[in-house]
């Protein structure tokens, strides 16, 4: 549970934060850059998932095919995604191979082969990868609850836009590749089982790039409308919603976390309980927080058969609306457990901390530690929780549905 | 880590891994029971029975099973495949053996006419689910399509006409057979006290009664046929290829895993290089699963339409020229790697132990440290692989298609 905690700043500005885990073999790691989808240039949404792909293929004096087997034979867990404010490299692996690895992402991130013909080949997987959510609706739906929530750019669809992916120019998207790594916007996190003055030390001669202009941020935009339905012929009406909330640094965040477990933390929720348990009405269904540096909201995604999504939809917002209106002790006491084991299970994956402490550090500041948020936890009480909910009532609901028939809203 | 074993009169099998340096611990009942296990009449109960577990015993209503597991903080689930039933939670050390105790009595529930009727809409809500899930779709139907009539081709989930078709009296009497104490394994990993949990169990699983479970172990090869789904609102062409490959009691499953790791692990893998490096399929993948008597290679293959047959002539050749050359050192001692790693990451938390552990105990009556498994990964050489290709000849192969084309 005290894992220990380690921050250092390099002269460029680049932040390194760690979290050592002991008792482990593994070590994770992840660099944010800050090359999210919200920062890239009008017209190129999307660019991002063809940068995941492309920085991979050819990177220093390596070939494509090089790095590549480079990267597995250290038995590299690699991962690239991207969220609204930074792409990110994750990266998992025995902790002895990680000197190598870091060697393989500078090049990756400083030196990437950038050649056109590889462009094309990962814009062309982008283009294929866009075109199959269209096949998977669960995830689709998301996509375009996301696009309609946040104000613009801030919910621009990482996975991009059709028409723009097809049109994407090479030379504007090697632009933003080069004007991605500015270090004193990038934070590097690591987790498990390492020496932290090492790694400094390595990533000290690494990245020693100065800051360059980097990619600018805009101004928010208008949010999209308040209800949409997309026509499908498919099996089910699959049914997105989402609410604003305030962010992970308002004094309200405890608050927020406990309100949505009690929502929707495990089977006990009330979201299962009302929607599956009592009515039958869904397999899955279930109610998450979504936090960004200057937006956040709970979203909340069901899945039912046509005839019963007016009904779904229905009992979903009642029980959203009814929160405020009580809590009793025990179910703020069972969201406490939920959010205490989760978090100590948290501090066991490198991987998951890693991720973590990066965000914190972005959203917050600071990291938490592990204990302070468990004491956060602790002294929350039902008083608290629906003073917060009155205060915050959920009124304001963006909804999508995807299906055969729409819904009333 | 120490391992620990106990055996019931009953034939309950009781194990354990220790490590008291864990943050947390995990439990879970593993049952030899799935849709292979399964007869037409009753497609889909073990899955829908899994669901009903959770409605509780005569002492526990469903709500009540639900608000108990969350007292204790737990991480919860179940999950059923062709073969077996998992019911497993991870918690905090000290709830370990108040989880443990739930789990125990909902080995034994009431099957409630009332709660059943419920739950039935839930499974039919989760089969329209999966309809909608083209990635899915495409493998039940190759394995059914592969397996023909072996068991193993039975859906886990049944179809909407066999659910619908279901009494809670059937299910009661499948359960009878299939829910016996011999027939069962109560695994725990982390951080707990082995002596109390087989004090518990023996308290509250003694009287559980043995009955008579058998399964048919045969091996099969699959009927290597071919078939296309024609559905034109599919924006991507799905693929689905199985070939027979080793069982889980098979000592060189390890070879057969890193086979599959070198053909289609989505990073430098043969199909990385042949499919997804030239982005002419965004989705390339095989691995092997080994099963109970028998196994299967996946590949699952996901692109645009108008690349197919490009896409599968590319995968003929990889097997054609895996066929005649093998596979390298230098691509074994990769493929190694990554699985090393991939051990030792997921061994690093209690509830990743737990279902290796289970699984060996239902399949192989052993015990697997995870440095046996590392030690049986680095064993593995060329020689091991080259015998498996030509064995198990991967190029011949069952397809299911799913997709926009018609062929």
């Amino acid at each position: 549970m005290n894992n220990t905690l380690d921050i250092y700043q390099l002269k460029n500005g680049m932040i390194l934060l760690g979290e050592r885990i002991e008792n482990v073999h593994s070590a994770s790691f992840q660099f944010l850059l800050p090359a999210g989808a919200s920062l890239l240039p009008d017209r190129c949404c999307g660019a991002s998932s063809v940068i995941n792909d492309w920085l991979f293929r050819g990177a220093g004096d390596r070939s494509s095919r090089e790095l590549i087997e480079a990267f597995d034979r250290l038995g590299v867990h690699r991962h690239a995604s991207t969220s609204a404010h930074h792409l990110s490299l994750n990266a998992s692996l025995e902790a002895g191979n990680l000197p190598s690895a870091l060697e393989l992402y500078a090049d990756v991130i400083g030196r990437p082969q950038l050649a056109a013909k590889q462009f094309e080949l990962s814009r062309q997987l982008a283009v294929s990868e866009l075109q199959g959510l269209d096949d998977d609706p669960r995830q689709k739906i998301m996509t375009l609850l996301y696009e309609q929530f946040y104000p613009d750019p801030f919910g621009r669809p990482a996975i991009g836009k059709l028409d723009q992916l097809q049109a994407l120019p090479f030379e504007r998207t090697a632009d933003i590749v080069k004007r991605m790594p500015d270090p004193s916007k990038t934070l590097f996190s690591i987790c498990g089982n390492y020496d932290f003055d090492a790694v400094c030390k390595q990533i000290e001669i690494l990245f020693d790039a100065q800051s360059n202009q980097g990619l600018i941020e805009k101004q928010p935009a208008s949010k999209g409308k308040h209800y949409s339905h997309f026509p499908s012929e498919g099996a089910q009406v699959h049914i997105g919603l989402m609410t604003p909330m305030p962010t992970v640094a308002s004094e309200f965040y405890y608050e927020i976390a406990a309100a949505v477990s009690v929502l929707s933390g495990s089977m006990s929720s009330r979201l299962f309980t009302e929607v599956r348990e009592k009515r039958g009405l869904c397999y899955a269904v279930g109610a998450n927080y979504r936090t960004m540096r200057d937006y956040a909201g709970i979203s909340c995604y069901a899945g039912t058969t046509p005839d019963k999504a007016q009904q779904t939809l229905d009992v979903i917002l009642e029980q959203f609306r009814l929160l405020k209106d009580g809590i009793s002790t025990d179910e703020l006491q069972r969201a406490k457990v939920g959010l205490k084991t989760s978090l100590i299970m948290q501090g066991e994956s490198t991987c998951a901390r890693s991720s973590s402490i990066a965000a914190d550090h972005f959203l917050l500041g600071r990291v938490r530690e592990l204990a302070e948020i468990r004491e956060k936890i602790e002294t929350l009480s039902v008083d608290s929780v629906l003073r917060f909910l009155q205060k915050h009532p959920f009124e304001d609901f963006t909804i999508v549905t995807i299906g055969p028939n729409a819904v009333t809203v | 880590m120490n391992f620990e074993y106990q055996k019931l009169d009953n034939g309950l099998t009781i194990i354990g891994e220790v490590d008291p340096l864990a943050q947390s611990a995990a439990v879970g009942f593993f049952v030899r029971t799935g849709a292979r296990d399964e007869t037409p009449q009753i497609s889909g109960v073990s899955h829908y029975l899994e669901h009903m577990l959770f409605k509780g015993t005569d002492a526990l209503s469903a709500l009540e099973v639900n608000a108990a597991f969350d007292r204790l903080g737990a991480k919860f689930n179940a999950f059923t495949s062709e073969e077996n039933t998992v019911y497993y939670a991870a918690v905090l050390p000290e709830y370990l053996m108040d989880v443990a105790g739930l789990w125990i009595q909902l080995m034994r529930p009431s099957l409630r006419n009332d709660d059943f009727d419920i739950e039935k809409n839930v499974i039919l809500e989760e089969i329209a689910m999966y309809k909608d899930l083209p990635q899915f779709e495409v493998m039940d139907q190759a394995r059914a399509l592969h397996f023909g009539t072996h068991p193993c081709g039975n859906s886990v989930l049944g179809t909407n006409e066999s659910v619908s078709a279901l009494t809670a009296s059937q299910m009661r009497s499948y359960f009878s057979k299939r829910y016996a104490p011999n027939n069962m394994v109560l695994a725990c990993s982390g951080n707990f006290d082995f002596k109390a949990l087989c004090q518990l169990a023996q308290e509250q699983c003694a009287a559980w009664g043995a009955v008579d479970t058998t399964r048919e172990l045969e091996d099969f090869r699959g009927t290597f046929r071919t078939k296309h789904l024609q559905n034109e609102n599919l924006a991507r062409q799905h693929i689905c290829l199985l070939s027979p490959a080793l069982s889980m009691q098979d000592p060189r499953r390890f070879a057969a895993s890193l086979l599959g790791m070198i053909l289609g692990d989505d990073s430098g893998s043969r199909y990385y290089w042949g499919l997804t490096e030239p982005a002419l399929a965004e989705i390339a993948a095989m691995q092997c699963e080994s099963m109970d008597g028998t196994g299967v290679f996946y590949s699952y293959l996901c692109c645009d339409p108008d690349k197919t047959p490009k896409v599968l002539d590319i995968i003929r050749n990889i097997f054609a020229e895996l066929e005649k050359t093998g596979v390298s050192e230098a691509e074994l001692e990769t493929a190694r790697n990554k699985m090393l790693s991939a051990v030792t990451i997921k061994c690093e938390q209690p509830m990743g132990r737990l279902v290796s552990l289970g699984f060996n105990w239902i399949y192989n009556c052993n015990y697997q440290s995870v440095q046996q498994n590392v030690d049986a990964i680095k064993a593995v050489n060329a020689a091991d692989i080259s015998d498996i290709i030509y064995r198990l000849k991967p190029s011949k192969f069952t397809m299911l298609s799913l997709g926009p084309n018609s062929d």
